[in-house]
């Protein structure tokens, strides 16, 4: 009971720890870089 | 070609196989570029006596730290001195600004330097802008005050705030990112927790639980939460109680606490001091993407403005650069131009392409910066005038629209002067540089707007306000609470020194760190639904405090579209007839005059027919010929009398409307009266404002009578016409002055210095870049009147975040003396605290209900 427990949370901080390396990943590639400009494209004339 | 052997470039350091640009210096040295931009920059290096730069070790992370602020020394600062009179003025841009308390602090400190004038620093931007006397200080002193105060200074230059910028809003994603996963995993343990309070939970279990959360807590605390630990470090040191203080104290009393609790097997709260940061983080990110525009405005501006440009130089002018006085004349006769000085930079390979003309007219693409007053330049059709200058041959239409706001090209001849920016619409010119590119419009405008976002009073934000005296109130008491348990009730220093940390942590709840963000997300949503796109948090705040607004004319209250006022007939032509031929000719032009002529025929009910032998003559008119053979003509007053039509009628000239005749088959037939018409909405905002207390005003750079005209039409008594953009400037700095809260409507580069002092600016969707990127306020669509709307949302805004700030200081009332007793245990803390925020986001919600007209 207890190990399964123990088991359970070291693998959810592992999974945990995937997702935010893919977050860090974003982040330096530039996924965030703007998020102000493409919901105003729609006001842009052209 | 076969594989070259890898090399470094002596400039960049990077390595390159291509081939390399060699250089042998004097005392035999031997380097190798990979590119022109590096050897050129190397040169530039060398030749200011800086060579030494290649020799330094660190020089692939240019830093300054806090001791090394006199990295810079006096002649790379010398670049960003601009003299101004008897003073001396340089902008530096100034890393680790986090709200507004640091911009007061920055400025007093650096006007109690003595030998500094004038001290202005602009939040959005991060720039202190300041005015020395270079005899009393020397620029790095000033550096080593901003850097012994934990900021980081750099003389300014627009990329280098861009990076900045960018920087710092990836730090703070990353913090707020990692605080929300681990604050996730947390809540897991967290609830396991819970429910070994309420059912009961074995020693060992509920230990490990505790490690594993203080694992995955302290990172919260320390890495993400260290702005705010940081800032609060900063606060202390200055005596100014800020937010940072109330968030960094509620965090780590939080976790010190829980720490405490962990070995000492109490119950833990973990959890509080991860949702604090977690919560406070979300708000911090709101507030930087709003800081973030104001300063891609400015840059859009330079965007607008042409980098090259094509230099004429004929054989009588051989030389680009007669290094000689701003002498037109002279210029143009081709005298005192033959001289072969010689600039500095020629002596450099020549880095653009060159073409030769006809007539032993060469062109040449240079860089706008290179281009001296006198100049002759070439503008083809479709590019930008790259300065302020003068037609000197040829005629065309232009886009002036930059500079006046008025959208109809307009035709301009010889001798007419142009200004950077505008667009050559119709054919090539050839046009005569009357200020170099930095004193150019576009410039001038830009220049204007930074002065108006750094000389823009602070409102300090609503939270940081109730911090003031919040966080000394909660400091003392938690200091009472601590003597008391000492001296009364007699125990153990280290209880009491808890049951203080718990005062704390309870004082800073959740729902005081959501009470504004999720009302601002709320109207935000909501408004935009609406059609209204607030650019965040503080800009309701100022919004609900409007009591002054100033209107645009062109393109703001008038849709900068003409229409048709007034239609009639001669020569016993009939409406039929007229209308018929006016919208099978008008339909081939593109003419905006036009296409509102051919939209009147169809409304109606006349559709266009076949045209034939069409032709167009710019800025004049248009001819063709109908398909029952009738030649019809249309086009201005002039161009008519032109091609030998005989205009007899008269009519009251009236400057606000353009007239556009019609003659078929040599006579005239009819005359078009077009206005430009008024948005949909705007005498509505108009009334609903008025209805507000509100002064309304309309400021336009268009002529006393049409602006009058438009007044009177949508209910307004103040009128202003013939404004330049630093008179609306100076208009609005006025009012602000008599310490009125201002709100400025408008759509035009023109309007752009008025719109970034006003308190509130405000731009429709179709506006230029720089007055949307400086809007707090955008409204898409057509309908002026969804200003009111905007105005009335913020009110409701305002009276939600004073209602949730309320209930967190009852939170707080019934919190406070149940920790001081010691009866707030964790679960009961959590439920409260879970309670709380969710009564804050409820109530927040009420404000997507708000409706257009109310």
């Amino acid at each position: 009971m207890d190990e399964s427990l123990i088991i359970l949370i070291v693998l959810s901080l592992c999974l945990g720890a995937g997702c935010w390396l893919i977050f860090i990943w974003a982040v330096k590639k530039g996924e965030f870089e703007d998020v102000e400009k493409p919901k105003h494209r729609m006001l842009d004339d052209d | 070609m076969s594989m070259l052997s890898e090399q470094n470039c002596s400039h960049c350091g990077i390595s390159f196989r291509w081939k390399a640009l060699k250089e042998n210096g004097d005392d035999g040295s031997h380097t190798v570029f990979c590119c022109r931009g590096c050897q050129g920059a190397y040169r530039m290096i060398c030749s200011a006596g800086l060579g030494n730069f290649y020799l330094r070790s660190d020089r692939a992370v240019p830093t300054v730290t806090e001791s090394a602020a006199a990295q810079y020394s006096e002649t790379d600062l010398s670049h960003h001195i601009v003299p101004e009179g008897d003073l001396c003025r340089i902008d530096i841009l100034v890393g680790g600004i986090s709200c507004p308390s640091c911009v007061w602090l920055l400025e007093r400190m650096l006007a109690r330097v003595p030998g500094v004038e004038y001290v202005s620093l602009s939040y959005s931007g991060g720039i202190a802008s300041l005015r020395f006397n270079p005899e009393t200080v020397a620029p790095q002193e000033i550096f080593s005050v901003i850097a012994s105060l934990g900021y980081t200074p750099r003389p300014y230059s627009a990329d280098q705030s861009e990076k900045e910028a960018r920087r710092e809003r990836d730090d703070l994603l990353l913090r707020f990112g990692t605080a929300l996963f681990l604050t996730m995993q947390l809540m897991a343990y967290s609830y396991a927790l819970y429910a070994g309070y309420f059912q009961g939970i074995g020693g060992a279990m509920k230990q490990f639980l505790q490690y594993v959360s203080l694992l995955v807590t302290t990172p919260v605390v320390f890495y993400c939460g260290w702005p705010f630990i940081a800032g609060a470090w900063r606060s202390l040191k200055t005596a100014a109680p800020g937010m940072d203080l109330l968030i960094a104290m509620g965090a780590l009393s939080a976790w010190s606490y829980s720490v405490w609790a962990t070995f000492a097997g109490q119950e833990t709260y973990y959890e509080s001091a991860a949702f604090i940061v977690t919560f406070v983080l979300i708000g911090r990110l709101l507030e930087l993407s709003v800081r973030r525009r104001a300063m891609s405005g400015i840059s859009s501006l330079y965007a607008a403005a042409p980098q090259r440009a094509t230099l004429v130089c004929s054989a009588n002018h051989p030389h680009p650069h007669p290094n000689l006085p701003f002498m037109p004349q002279r210029v143009l006769e081709g005298e005192g131009t033959k001289s072969s000085k010689t600039v500095a930079f020629d002596s450099l390979p020549p880095f653009q392409g060159e073409g030769r003309g006809g007539d032993g007219v060469h062109h040449r693409t240079v860089n706008v910066d290179d281009i001296r007053p006198g100049d002759l330049l070439l503008v083809r059709q479709g590019e930008r005038f790259p300065v302020d200058c003068l037609i000197v041959e040829g005629e065309t239409e232009v886009d002036q629209s930059l500079a006046t706001g008025e959208s109809q090209p307009v035709l301009l001849a010889c001798g007419a002067e142009v200004r950077s920016g505008c667009v050559n619409v119709a054919a090539p010119v050839t046009v005569q540089a009357l200020r170099p590119a930095g004193q150019s419009y576009l410039m001038r405008v830009a220049a204007l707007v930074q002065m108006a976002q750094a000389g823009k009073p602070k409102l300090q934000q609503l939270a940081d306000r109730v911090s003031g005296w919040f966080v000394p109130a909660v400091i003392i008491l938690a200091l009472l609470v601590c003597a008391v348990r000492l001296y009364y009730s007699g125990d153990s220093a280290g209880a009491a020194v808890m049951s203080a940390l718990s005062v704390i942590l309870i004082a800073c709840p959740c729902a005081m760190g959501l009470a504004v963000p999720a009302a601002v997300l709320a109207a935000c949503s909501r408004s935009a639904s609406l059609g209204i796109i607030l650019r965040g948090g503080d800009v309701i705040e100022r919004l609900a405090s409007i009591n002054s607004a100033l209107f645009d004319k062109t393109g703001t209250v008038t849709c900068g579209l003409p229409g048709v006022m007034h239609f009639d007939t001669y020569a016993g032509y009939d409406d039929a007839t007229v209308l018929q031929a006016a919208a099978t000719v008008e339909e081939q032009a593109a003419h905006p005059l036009a296409r509102a002529i051919v939209q009147y025929a169809a409304v109606n009910g006349y559709q266009p027919e076949l045209c034939q032998n069409f032709r167009s003559v710019p800025g004049r008119g248009i001819s063709g010929v109908l398909s029952d053979g009738k030649e019809v003509l249309c086009g201005s007053e002039a161009f008519l009398r032109e091609s030998g039509i005989p205009v007899t009628i008269k009519y009251q000239p009236d400057s606000s409307a353009t007239a556009v005749l019609l003659a078929i088959d040599g006579l005239l037939a009819g005359r078009f009266l077009l206005v430009d018409q008024l948005r949909e909405g705007a005498r509505r905002v108009v009334s609903e404002l008025v209805a507000e207390q509100m002064e309304l005003a309309l400021i336009s750079g268009d002529n006393q009578i049409t602006v009058d005209r438009i007044a009177a039409d949508i209910g307004l008594v103040s009128a202003l016409g013939e404004m330049t953009p630093d008179q609306k400037l100076d208009h609005v700095t006025t009012l602000l002055q008599q310490g009125r809260h201002v709100l400025m409507v408008g759509d035009g580069v023109n309007d752009a210095p008025a719109l970034a002092a006003a308190t509130v600016s405000c731009s429709l969707s179709g506006s230029s870049d720089i007055a949307l990127e400086n809007a707090d306020v955008i409204i898409t669509g057509d309908d002026l009147s969804r200003i009111a709307t905007a105005y009335r949302i913020s009110r409701a805004t305002m009276t939600i975040i004073r209602q949730n700030l309320a209930w967190a200081f009852v939170y707080n009332l019934i919190g406070i003396p149940l920790a001081m007793t010691g009866l707030l245990t964790p679960v009961y803390a959590a439920v409260a605290m879970t309670a709380s925020s969710l009564l804050v986001s409820l109530n927040s919600l009420r404000l997507m209900r708000f409706k257009h007209h109310g």
